[in-house]
């Protein structure tokens, strides 16, 4: 899997800008991700790049939910800050991930019947990836909303 | 597509319990579903079952989203009563898609080259349905979560009169808030000058106090400073020679209940606030 999934990464990594430019296209367009819509693109857009480069990172690393944590407890945190809501901020994720395959696909870097079982590997461990991120995101957001409410009410009581 | 999917169709409905029998074992001693671990595995298995029961639906449709969303609606509102954390109910969804497939890949059931393939599309499908499923789900928590705060301040709204336009709103408050001020001048008025007494009739006084704090910020502090000023300059042009302890101390309360009402709504908005975030 190692040799494919490498070239995939390089691939998004040095076409990261383009895959994150048709990304902040779709995500300022898409129903499912409205608060996007009047985001700043270059912000968001930097965001995705940013997300694109850490991704060899998390893809060959033996503790990828360890990394999840560390990279995408901010990446929530910040989102929060923003006033996304929490479900736009995980279609955003979905879509961050469909664009690496569609770009992928697009560009034909999948030929052989080989690299199409090194493909499904390499797709599957992906998927395992994200799969930790949204549920990182998703507990970081109820995380940050559960200590304000508790300032709050802290203050409340004081 | 009816072709390529059949195989891990027929594989979920043929096996759905035993696949969610894994699953419930899994889930139950999970560090990432510690909820759980406590709820009998009778109980859980069915969430599985009714999912790999259902797979076929969403699979064969030519509208998935919407065919997703009669089970992540259902899903969502079962788990929010079971008071499962939003993270751990889609965690425990995410280990459904996965028990599916390491079952599939336990029986060797893609193993020919056109196999493969089937599985790659079949994969896909799955992917997007689960996609879609993530996003309802975590949607209809948003939803439930609003409508459990919004009922809980329910006399709060009413009272702070979110239901009604925003121009209407104000000209009503204003309206309600100088009409109450009027009645309360009147009422010193006629107590202090046509009665002589300093026993004043003063509780109606906390309305407008009470109202204002609801629907302005430091409203309720703006509306006590006048009520207490004005209740001060009464007595001295109208009580002379009355001692000014009495209306001291109801002065000194209004204000103190005004900030003390300014300070519980800054808490309510704060909270209504954050709960908008995170569902509109």
């Amino acid at each position: 899997m190692r040799a494919f999934a490498t070239r995939l990464i390089d691939f998004t990594e040095l076409n990261a800008d383009k895959i994150a430019a048709q990304w902040v296209r779709d995500v300022k367009t898409n129903i499912k991700t409205y608060s996007y819509h009047d985001a700043p693109a270059e912000k968001i857009m930097r965001q995705a790049i940013e997300f694109y480069h850490s991704f060899r990172q998390m893809f060959f690393d033996d503790s990828p939910y360890e990394q999840a944590e560390e990279i995408f407890e901010k990446f929530a945190d910040d989102n929060y800050q923003n006033g996304i809501p929490l479900h736009e901020t995980m279609y955003a994720m979905i879509l961050m991930r469909r664009h690496i395959w569609l770009y992928a696909e697009f560009q034909s870097i999948v030929i052989s019947e080989t690299e199409h079982r090194k493909a499904i590997e390499s797709l599957s461990r992906t998927i395992l990836m994200f799969d930790y991120i949204m549920y990182v995101i998703a507990r970081k957001y109820w995380k940050i909303m559960k200590l304000e409410l508790q300032e709050q009410s802290g203050r409340s009581t004081q | 597509m009816q072709s390529y999917g059949t195989k891990i169709i027929d594989l979920a409905e043929t096996n759905a319990k035993d696949i969610a029998r894994q699953w419930a074992a899994d889930v139950r001693k999970h560090k990432r579903t510690p909820t759980y671990h406590n709820i009998p595995e009778d109980e859980v298995i069915d969430q599985a079952i009714i999912f790999y029961m259902h797979f076929r639906q969403m699979f064969y449709t030519d509208k998935p989203y919407e065919a997703a969303k009669s089970f992540s609606v259902k899903y969502a509102e079962d788990r929010y009563k079971e008071k499962i954390p939003l993270q751990e109910a889609l965690y425990a969804l995410i280990l459904i898609r996965r028990h599916l497939w390491l079952y599939a890949e336990f029986q060797a059931t893609f193993i020919t080259t056109l196999e493969q393939r089937q599985a790659t599309e079949s994969l896909n499908r799955t992917i997007l349905m689960f996609d879609y499923v993530c996003y309802q789900v975590t949607e209809r928590y948003q939803e439930l979560m609003k409508a459990e705060v919004d009922s809980r301040l329910g006399i709060i709204k009413t009272l702070t009169m979110d239901h009604t336009e925003k121009g209407e709103k104000s000209f009503y408050k204003t309206g309600i808030i100088i009409v109450a001020l009027i009645i309360a001048g009147a009422l010193t008025y006629y107590y202090h000058a046509m009665l002589g007494t300093a026993t004043l009739f003063t509780h109606l006084f906390y309305i407008p106090i009470i109202l204002s704090a609801m629907w302005w910020r430091r409203g309720g502090v703006y509306i006590s400073v006048f009520l207490a000023l004005m209740l001060l300059l009464s007595h001295a042009i109208f009580l002379e020679g009355v001692p000014f302890t009495d209306d001291v101390v109801r002065s000194f309360m209004f204000v103190v209940i005004g900030a003390v009402m300014d300070r519980l709504m800054d808490g309510i908005r704060k909270v209504e606030g954050i709960y908008k975030q995170l569902t509109t």
